[in-house]
């Protein structure tokens, strides 16, 4: 193969996989930039968006749809739990939380597994984006083509949220100071509940978006937490930005780096963290806390 | 038991009393009851899938046997744990069956490393293990023992009748891909052995993390390396992943793709993707016998779907049991491994020899093509070819092909 | 913590090892794997009780040191005792310079630093296939008695006595440690860093002993593991068993080194019998997980307080 093919190839490979991380990252740093807690069951939202955009396909047809009702029904799902578990713990210490996610975890993991099945579920991309297109004569997926844009419009939809809305205000001024801004007459409660429900959204709709690369099974949450929790202690806890570019970082690194140096694939992922890490605690664009 | 045991958990306290005295109860019941077969595996976990099999297909034999008046008279009780496929789970599992409910044979263990924990237990526990999951060479080489036999086939035989199918054909160069854990590592390393001995050759092979889900960037080298075929070891979900993600960079249209075992769990999720694929199988409803019609009948009649991989492993385990049991006229571990050697009898994949070295039964290499097929919703395998046992089975305790 | 505890607590742990000649041998076996597993948690209390440094990689310790003592076990054929007592001290070893690198952080990137080590534990171990087996482990690890009738320990009774001795000698070091002065001197770095700084204390160093410390004794946890399952393999270093373990800790309530050695061996249980009653364990667990924060706020070793505190009062009011 062409080298420039070749490496025109690779590119748009990792900007694929990074918006797919992107989507998942994005969830975990709002919650913590808001909340300062970890979500152990992002994992688990993101597999149930996976199943029920291949339930909704699979009724329906729409891929479309699945895309609105995945993100919807873990938006709800997050919202309820949010308000009838978590919204208790927020005066307390950091373990309750990571507790009550861990349980959150398990129980949807085997509630997924109860209502769909131990097998497997797949649906058929529509046939608009099952097409190939040509990048310097090498042959490339339309739908990888539609994950690149995806998450660019997601990245900047965020963006616009968080810099040109009254809720994105309030979001970043509650990821600063809570307290004041409590203290200034908003409804941080409401904040929070908005910002959990998004976030689950987000980590549903990459679950949707990614379902056709994977299909839906069990397990396809724990495959991608990890990364997920890389990529946001990369970029800094709570940084948008710096989510953006560590899940950039993180794809780009696992593209090439399995490509040229496979063997020493397990660990680099973690070798970068740790790297990170000791020079700057608070990630790349995070505050040290 | 003892009187001066009783006396002392008697002056132990209620608390102790209470914790053991189910056993005491449950100890007296299994003397006289039916004959009991525990089954840790995989309920939930990654490999929930493939113990979803094992589970299904061991109901179905209890209610077939039992319905014909038992086993050597008695009836015959399954019971089934949770391993989620981690070995600290299995051995837990496996000795408390061993121990608390008299159980002395174990059958349908889902990942080669659980089966490595229990063995050389085994002994110890005067228990019997039938495997009819695990493909780990070693198995059946420096780490088998005596109480342990191989009712299904192997990794290595499935790389053997693949190699031998492959031998036929005009394709010399060949890429390898698989997880960089030890089935994978062996499964290539085996096949590129096989290669080298029918003048063919591998030109390169990559080995994901295990976890891997985007597969683009090995696909753009494979595209690189540009070999006349692709060899995947690949199972299970990443198998899917690969199937889909190969077939999204069109792929099978510039080289066929072989693969060490073709499971229509892996191959259905793949949809059309899985079109073309080729590979050793170690059960296929497909394989044309009386004996296999009968149990891919009954199987549908049962469940409505179509028996895959390890429901006719699961199956054909089973019927070794019954076999040895019949030629010892007991279920006792001595009796029933001294009946295990040499065993001969024939099951849904034909004749079956269990040797006596090292517990392997020998029996037919199977190699498939996925092919779309009239009254089926899915793509499924056909058989293409058998081999005989002669030619797909390794030399006693060993893992590879002189 | 009442001070009339540690006795209390030793004693326990005696009824636990005397238990061990009383029950059928498979709940015996049972009751060993859930005392290495509380030590296993009263390490990491340590950690996250009494430095709130939240490890997130206690899975690495523990994998280490089952490896080092599967290795002197299998290869030197050295005696049991002496296996566990070299993975501790290798553990802790090896916890020095990891630990001098994570201790320069706290918070989240602390828990991120000891998961990003025990998982490049975990590679190691995975790719090293020569040495560790790779995926397929050390199948077949001998447990050897020695000289001077240690061969009794090699038995059931006989490890579950020394797994419950470990305990114990854990428990009184731990312990210790927290009424030390350098363990005060822990304690008020966690409370407030400035200040101790400001009075001469080296935090980092403060947190570097008891990071030290933890990971030996986590260490001596997965060293007796070994010697217990006969069976090493990479998935003690996955990340899920760092995650199990931190529930241990926070369910039995950290802090308290005896909430999480309770919360070990409850959890431990639970798992166990639930699974054995349904296949929906994960549900019914993940529900009592989220059960037990919102209702018993400092976890079951709070609830069991609470409790006692209420039945004194009880019984003082009845006549």
């Amino acid at each position: 193969m062409d080298p420039v093919a070749l490496f025109t190839l690779q590119l748009l490979n990792a900007l694929s996989l990074s918006a797919l991380l992107f989507f998942i990252a994005l969830g975990l740093t709002l919650i913590f930039g808001i909340m300062r807690v970890i979500n152990f069951a992002h994992g688990a939202i993101y597999m149930l968006g996976a199943y029920v955009g291949v339930t909704t396909q699979t009724l329906t047809g729409s891929f479309a749809l699945s895309l609105v009702l995945a993100p919807l029904a873990a938006a709800l799902l997050g919202l309820a739990f949010e308000r009838s578990a978590l919204t208790r713990l927020y005066a307390r210490e950091h373990s309750a939380f990571l507790l009550v996610t861990f349980g959150l975890a398990l129980a949807l993991t085997e509630a997924i597994r109860l209502a769909w099945g131990p097998d497997p579920r797949q649906a058929e991309l529509p046939a608009a984006l099952a097409g190939i297109v040509f990048v310097l004569d090498e042959p490339f997926p339309v739908y990888r083509l539609v994950l690149i844009g995806a998450g660019a419009a997601a990245a900047l939809a965020l963006w616009l949220l968080l810099h040109r809305t009254r809720l994105g205000l309030l979001m970043r001024a509650a990821s600063q100071n809570a307290a004041m801004t409590a203290a200034l007459g908003n409804d941080v409660a409401a904040v929070r509940a908005a910002v959990f429900a998004l976030a689950c959204g987000l980590a549903a709709l990459g679950g949707a978006l990614a379902a056709p690369l994977f299909t839906a099974y069990i397990g396809l949450g724990t495959s991608v937490i990890i990364d997920a929790f890389v990529i946001v202690m990369i970029g800094g806890m709570g940084s948008f930005v710096g989510t953006a570019v560590g899940s950039l970082l993180v794809g780009f690194a696992q593209t090439f780096g399995n490509f040229y140096f496979p063997e020493l694939a397990l660990g680099a992922t973690y070798a970068l963290m740790i790297a990170v890490l000791l020079l700057r605690p608070g990630g790349l664009f995070g505050r040290e806390e | 038991m003892s009187s001066t045991m009783i006396g002392r958990r008697a002056a132990l306290g209620a608390g102790v009393a209470v914790l053991a005295a189910p056993a005491v109860l449950r100890r007296a019941r299994a003397q006289a009851g039916p004959l009991k077969l525990g089954v840790p595996t995989a309920i939930t976990g990654t490999w929930a899938a493939l113990g979803a099999q094992v589970v299904r297909t061991c109901r179905l034999w209890a209610k077939t046997v039992n319905a014909q008046g038992g086993l050597l008279g008695r009836q015959v009780e399954f019971l089934f744990e949770d391993t989620q496929g981690v070995p600290a789970n299995c051995l837990r599992k496996a000795q408390e069956m061993v121990e608390r409910d008299r159980v002395n044979i174990l059958l349908g263990l889902m990942a080669s490393s659980e089966a490595l924990a229990v063995m050389p237990k085994l002994a110890e526990w005067n228990a019997l293990f039938i495997s009819s999951v695990n493909g780990a060479g070693s198995i059946t080489a420096e780490h088998w023992v005596p109480n342990a036999v191989r009712a299904n086939i192997s990794g290595p035989m499935g790389a053997r009748a693949l190699a031998l199918h492959l031998r036929d054909s005009p394709q010399t160069d060949y890429f390898c891909l698989s997880l960089d854990y030890a089935w994978g590592r062996s499964s290539v390393e085996t096949f590129e052995g096989l290669l080298r001995g029918i003048g063919k050759r591998s030109i390169g092979s990559v080995f994901a993390p295990v976890g891997t889900r985007d597969y683009s960037t090995y696909i753009a080298r494979i595209r690189q390396a540009n070999p006349q075929a692709l060899y995947i070891a690949l199972t299970g979900d990443d198998g899917t992943a690969f199937l889909r993600q190969a077939a999204q960079f069109r792929l099978f249209e510039r080289m066929p793709i072989v693969t060490e075992t073709v499971d229509m769990l892996f191959t259905r999720p793949a949809g059309e993707a899985a079109i073309g694929l080729v590979g050793g199988s170690r059960y296929s409803f497909a394989y044309d016998i009386p004996a296999n019609a009968a149990f891919v009948q009954r199987f549908r009649a049962e469940y409505n779907e179509l028996p895959d991989t390890y429901d006719g492993e699961q199956w054909q385990a089973l019927d070794v049991l019954m076999a040895a049991a019949r030629r010892a006229n007991s279920t006792e571990t001595a009796a029933l491994v001294a009946a295990m050697r040499d065993l001969e009898l024939s099951s849904v994949k034909g004749p079956l020899r269990i040797r006596a070295c090292d517990g392997q039964a020998e029996q037919q290499g199977f190699v498939v093509r996925v092919a779309r097929k009239e009254g089926f919703p899915h793509p499924v395998p056909e058989v293409i070819r058998t081999y005989p046992a002669a030619e797909v089975t390794p030399a006693c305790r060993s893992a590879t092909f002189a | 913590m009442t001070p009339a505890a540690p006795r209390a607590v030793l004693a326990a742990i005696a009824v636990l090892a005397a238990l061990g000649f009383v029950l059928p041998g498979y709940a015996v076996t049972l009751l060993t794997e859930a005392i290495i597993l509380a030590l296993f948690a009263l390490s990491l209390d340590l950690l996250v009780g009494h430095a709130r440094l939240v490890s997130f990689g206690h899975a690495g310790p523990w994998g280490f040191g089952a490896y080092v003592a599967a290795g002197l076990l299998l290869v030197l054929q050295l005696p049991l005792p002496v296996a566990a007592l070299g993975a501790a001290l290798a553990t802790a070893l090896v916890a020095v310079p990891v630990g001098w690198l994570c201790v320069r952080t706290t918070g989240v990137a602390f828990a991120m630093l000891s998961l990003a080590f025990a998982q490049l534990g975990y590679a190691v171990v995975f790719k090293w296939s020569a040495v560790t087996g790779g995926s397929d482990g050390l199948p077949g690890v001998p447990r050897g008695g020695g000289p001077l009738g240690l061969d009794w320990l090699a038995t059931r009774e006989g490890f579950h006595v020394l797994a419950a001795l470990a305990l114990a000698g854990a428990y009184l070091i731990a312990r210790g440690f927290t009424v030390s002065p350098l363990g005060r001197v822990a304690a008020a770095v966690r409370e407030n860093e400035a200040r101790a700084q400001a009075l001469g204390y080296d935090p980092r160093r403060t947190r570097l002993a008891v990071f030290v410390l933890s990971y030996g004794l986590a260490g001596l946890a997965g060293g007796l593991y070994a010697g217990f399952a006969r069976y090493v393999s990479p998935e003690l270093f996955f990340w899920t068993v760092s995650g199990h373990v931190l529930v241990m800790v926070i369910l039995g309530g950290a802090g308290t080194l005896v909430g999480p050695m309770i919360g070990a061996m409850a959890l431990f249980f639970l798992e166990h019998q639930l699974s054995g009653l349904t296949e929906s364990w994960g549900l019914a667990l993940g529900i009592v997980f989220i059960l037990v924060v919102i209702f018993a706020p400092r976890g079951l070793m709070g609830w069991i307080e609470d409790a006692l505190r209420r039945g004194r009062r009880a019984s003082r009011a009845d006549p």
